[in-house]
């Protein structure tokens, strides 16, 4: 292989351009390095050498738990290193063109192109073009066709990974699932073809043979006329017709970091997650993260106390948040924070808490040590009326609702965040009405606990965001509304919620409406993000650099319509850009679902009996399928 | 007990700020396992100070930081628990037992030396050649930015000693909570003897922060301690 290329005279020159690029910045931190439990390994020992990318600014990509998971399992191996990669801001990238810097890693200031891998993480839609920008900053060649055998291997994964299409030609491999097991699997894969000198072509090959992994090269979509997909057909013996995404059976044996590196700048989340399970099995309908992540896996109490003493004692942070997707759910909550408490009881460190559902033995314990932190309250109803919530399955009642904030205000809490969507299937305006009613209802609660006990100064935030309809849901066929729809919204409830005491938040439609594309776009769309970054699209999650203008020219030009994707209801027998990947849950289930949603029938959370997503299926997988499950506490 | 240690700041992180600086120091103390002190109230901190915050964008060899632990140790064990605790970044160099009733390390701080490390060889050999020149004059005025306004002020009874050789310029320079000469104001008085319209980009480093004595004389403020 083509390592080493760059001579050391080149690795200084870089490194003093660098310098001075950081003097012509805002917020240097940023691109420093040097933190805490941050590992620089022998680069020329080590013989495969992985570059992990985060698609956007370092404050973001530094509170990702996913990061400090592979990065710790990676450098953990003898045999591989990893540094990290992240998106500059405009004034650091203008400072490297003009001085001619390539994308250097965080560590030890290497150039992209120097890796063996490289590997994005996919966290949303609109982080695609950064992913562009920094193969371009790299100096790697962007579609997977223009690479050469001396360029490294692209890899991605995380959620956006499960419809893959947008990005197929500028990733060599993608990542399906749980992401644990695979890349040990993936990196010895790519190790060996460098010790081996095996050809680009080859390796993909072998890649394709790994479970969870697509290799979008060695497949090809035909389309019909109207634009839909026709066929999705591998074009060699190793790419499999399906792909079935991996599966970590088990938390408490898969990897989880005892170090993670501590930015010297406030971060995003600025704390210690610590992942008590993953999955959820509530089975909210426009949810992609409760289909994708199933089923429910809990690390035991023993384990979670475990590792909460060791990161404390290796990171020195103040602070603990439990993590997963609905953490109320854990099986053995009370007695997980209990015994947290415990442990912790001289570190000085405080939990935030996920959830009211405490008993008040432990509330008032949590009190009296000052140990959890009173952060404001949120709730996420997503919907206005029971019957829209019906419809999403959301299961959240009124009375729930407002029993909790009466709790909450009781308990001293003065503000609290209620989350909307706007624009969900079936959607009227009474039920926009209802988030106007809601919001009258929680500000009432808060007045009727009696001034002397209540804190002062209500502040009832509702944030309304955009339904987006997203692969392997049961709203995956339907349409978003039109951006003049969601606007119409939107001014209307900017009217309903004209309550004194109550703030409302919305974004401008037009960012869920690409997301809409991109979310359920096919592989003709890898043009549209060329073009839009060719445009000059980049971080495009922020207000100040995202420009939709250019977006709609990128569509135009490549001749594809945005509505086609975002606006349109596919037809259930349609053939989805998605549908050669295997997330385990079966299109039948999500058809069914479809169904119930459109009757406003609930579906009761699979805890209590399984509903046959699909996984069930599997030998195996779900624990829960054949009715017991296995939470430590159950 | 009270401990003071000097540590220093690399180049690398010279961008980190001083609150940031404050907080991983602090991070690092509970890492360390060593008996920190919380003050009390109802958000209780670690007990440490540091002598001089140092500027965003220099970095620093020797400066000085004032912890209180609750029960006594070693300076050599506080040394390796905390040079275990820390990043490379943000290295312990000495530490030594404090008295405690002595003064704040923040009240005893008189001026500061600095390596000026100036981009450019041509501009350095300008300035280098200014020095003699701004030393002989009784008045060198630069700008000093206060909380509300830019002002004009004379900073050479601010400078106590100032030499340049190669790329480098070394000076001492009066720095107290009233009034002190800041690495900048002097590139800016220099480079306008100097003839230079643009001040060139300069690396700041911090040798060392400095007491003094009886006699007036300047001494580093570790032996202060
Ligand atoms: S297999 Fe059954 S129990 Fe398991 S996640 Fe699916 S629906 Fe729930």
């Amino acid at each position: 292989m083509n390592q080493g290329k760059m001579t050391n005279q080149d690795q200084r020159t870089n490194h003093e351009k660098m310098e001075r690029a950081l003097d012509a910045v805002q917020k240097a931190p940023r691109y420093t390095g040097g933190e805490m439990n941050t590992r620089i390994k022998e680069w020329e020992d080590t013989p495969l050498r992985f570059g992990f990318c985060f698609p956007d600014t370092y404050e973001v990509g530094m509170s990702h738990l996913g990061l400090k998971i592979l990065y710790g399992l990676i450098n953990r191996e003898s045999w591989s290193l990893c540094e990290r990669f992240f998106m500059p801001w405009t004034d650091m990238i203008a400072q490297m063109k003009e001085n001619g810097i390539p994308l250097l890693s965080m560590e030890s200031r290497h150039p992209m192109r120097e890796f063996d891998v490289i590997g994005f993480t996919l966290q949303y839609e609109m982080s695609y073009t950064n992913i562009l920008a920094m193969l371009d900053m790299g100096r790697i060649p962007l579609e997977s066709r223009e690479r050469d055998e001396a360029d490294p291997i692209i890899v991605a994964g995380g959620p956006c990974a499960f419809n893959p299409e947008p990005l197929a030609p500028f990733i060599d491999a993608f990542m399906i699932g749980d992401g644990e097991d695979v890349m040990t699997e993936l990196n010895r894969v790519i190790l060996e073809r460098k010790e081996k000198g095996e050809s680009r072509q080859d390796c993909l090959r072998k890649l394709a043979q790994l479970d969870g992994v697509y290799v979008p090269g060695l497949y090809d979509v035909a389309y019909h006329e109207d634009g839909t997909v026709k066929s999705v057909t591998p074009v060699c013996p190793e790419a499999r017709p399906t792909v079935l995404r991996r599966f970590v059976t088990d938390l408490d044996s898969a990897y989880y970091p005892e170090e993670i590196p501590v930015p010297y700048t406030e971060v995003v989340f600025d704390r210690i997650m610590l992942e008590i399970m993953r999955g959820c099995t509530r089975g909210c309908r426009f949810c992609q993260a409760g289909m994708l992540y199933r089923p429910v896996r809990e690390r035991s109490m023993e384990h979670l106390a475990e590792l909460a003493e060791k990161l404390v004692a290796s990171t020195g942070y103040e602070e603990i948040s439990l993590s997963s997707l609905s953490s109320g759910d854990y099986s053995c909550l009370p007695e997980l924070i209990r015994e947290l408490m415990r442990r912790l009881k001289d570190k000085r460190v405080s939990i935030s808490l996920p959830s009211l559902r405490l008993d008040s033995v432990l509330k008032e314990s949590l009190e009296e040590t000052q140990q959890v932190k009173k952060t404001s309250l949120t709730f996420a109803p997503e919907a206005g009326t029971q019957r829209l919530r019906d419809v999403i399955n959301k299961g959240v009642t009124e009375q729930d609702l407002l029993e909790k904030c009466r709790d909450a205000f009781e308990g001293g809490w003065s503000s609290v965040k209620l989350y909307f969507m706007d624009g969900l299937p079936t959607e009227t305006t009474e039920d926009l009405d209802g988030i106007g009613d809601l919001a009258r209802k929680v500000v009432a609660e808060y007045f009727r606990v009696p001034k002397p006990q209540r804190a002062k100064g209500l502040r009832v935030t509702v944030s309304a965001s955009t339904f987006v309809p997203k692969p392997f849901t049961p709203f995956q066929w339907d349409a978003q509304d039109t951006i003049p729809q969601i606007l119409e919204k939107q001014a209307y409830l900017k009217k309903a919620l004209n309550i004194k005491g109550v703030t409302f938040n919305w974004h401008e439609p037009y960012l869920s409406y690409l997301e809409a594309c991109f979310a359920r776009g096919d592989r003709r769309l890898g043009a549209v993000l060329r073009r839009a970054y060719e445009k000059g699209c980049i971080l495009d999650g922020w207000s100040e650099t995202f420009d939709f203008g250019k977006w709609m020219e990128a569509f135009r030009e490549c001749g594809l319509d945005p509505a086609f994707y975002a606006n349109r209801v596919r037809p259930m027998d349609e053939i989805l850009p998605w549908d050669h990947i295997d997330s385990g849950i079966s299109k039948a289930y999500l058809r069914k679902e479809k169904e119930r949603s459109s009757r406003a029938e609930v579906t009761k959370d699979c805890r209590q009996g399984c509903n046959g997503c699909g996984l069930q299926r599997y030998d195996g997988i779900c624990s829960w399928a054949k009715g017991k499950g296995d939470a430590p506490c159950a | 007990m009270r401990m003071m240690a000097v540590f220093e700041k690399s180049e690398r992180i010279r961008h980190i700020g001083h609150l940031d600086i404050q907080r991983s120091v602090q991070r690092g103390l509970r890492r360390s396992g060593l008996p920190v002190a919380y003050s009390g109230g109802f958000h209780p901190h670690i007990l440490i100070s540091f002598a001089s915050a140092l500027a965003t964008g220099a970095a620093g060899k020797r400066e000085i930081m004032d912890v209180t632990l609750a029960e006594p140790v070693t300076p050599e064990l506080f040394l390796e628990k905390m040079n275990q605790a820390m990043p490379p970044e943000l290295h312990l160099i000495e530490a030594a037992p404090m008295d405690d009733k002595a003064p704040a390390m923040m009240s005893l701080v008189r001026a500061a030396e600095y390596d000026l490390a100036i981009d450019g060889e041509e501009a350095a050999a300008m300035l280098t050649a200014a020095i003699p020149a701004a030393l002989g004059q009784t008045e060198l005025t630069a700008m000093r930015k206060t909380k509300t306004k830019l002002e004009e002020c004379n900073i050479r009874p601010l400078i106590h000693a100032l030499d340049g050789a190669g790329n480098h310029i070394h000076a001492v320079m009066t720095l107290t909570e009233r009034e002190s000469c800041k690495p900048g104001m002097l590139l800016e008085a220099l480079c306008r003897l100097a003839g230079l319209e643009n001040p060139p980009r300069m690396v700041v480093t911090r040798l060392r922060l400095l007491g003094s004595d009886e006699t007036g004389g300047f001494i580093p403020l570790e032996k202060m301690a």
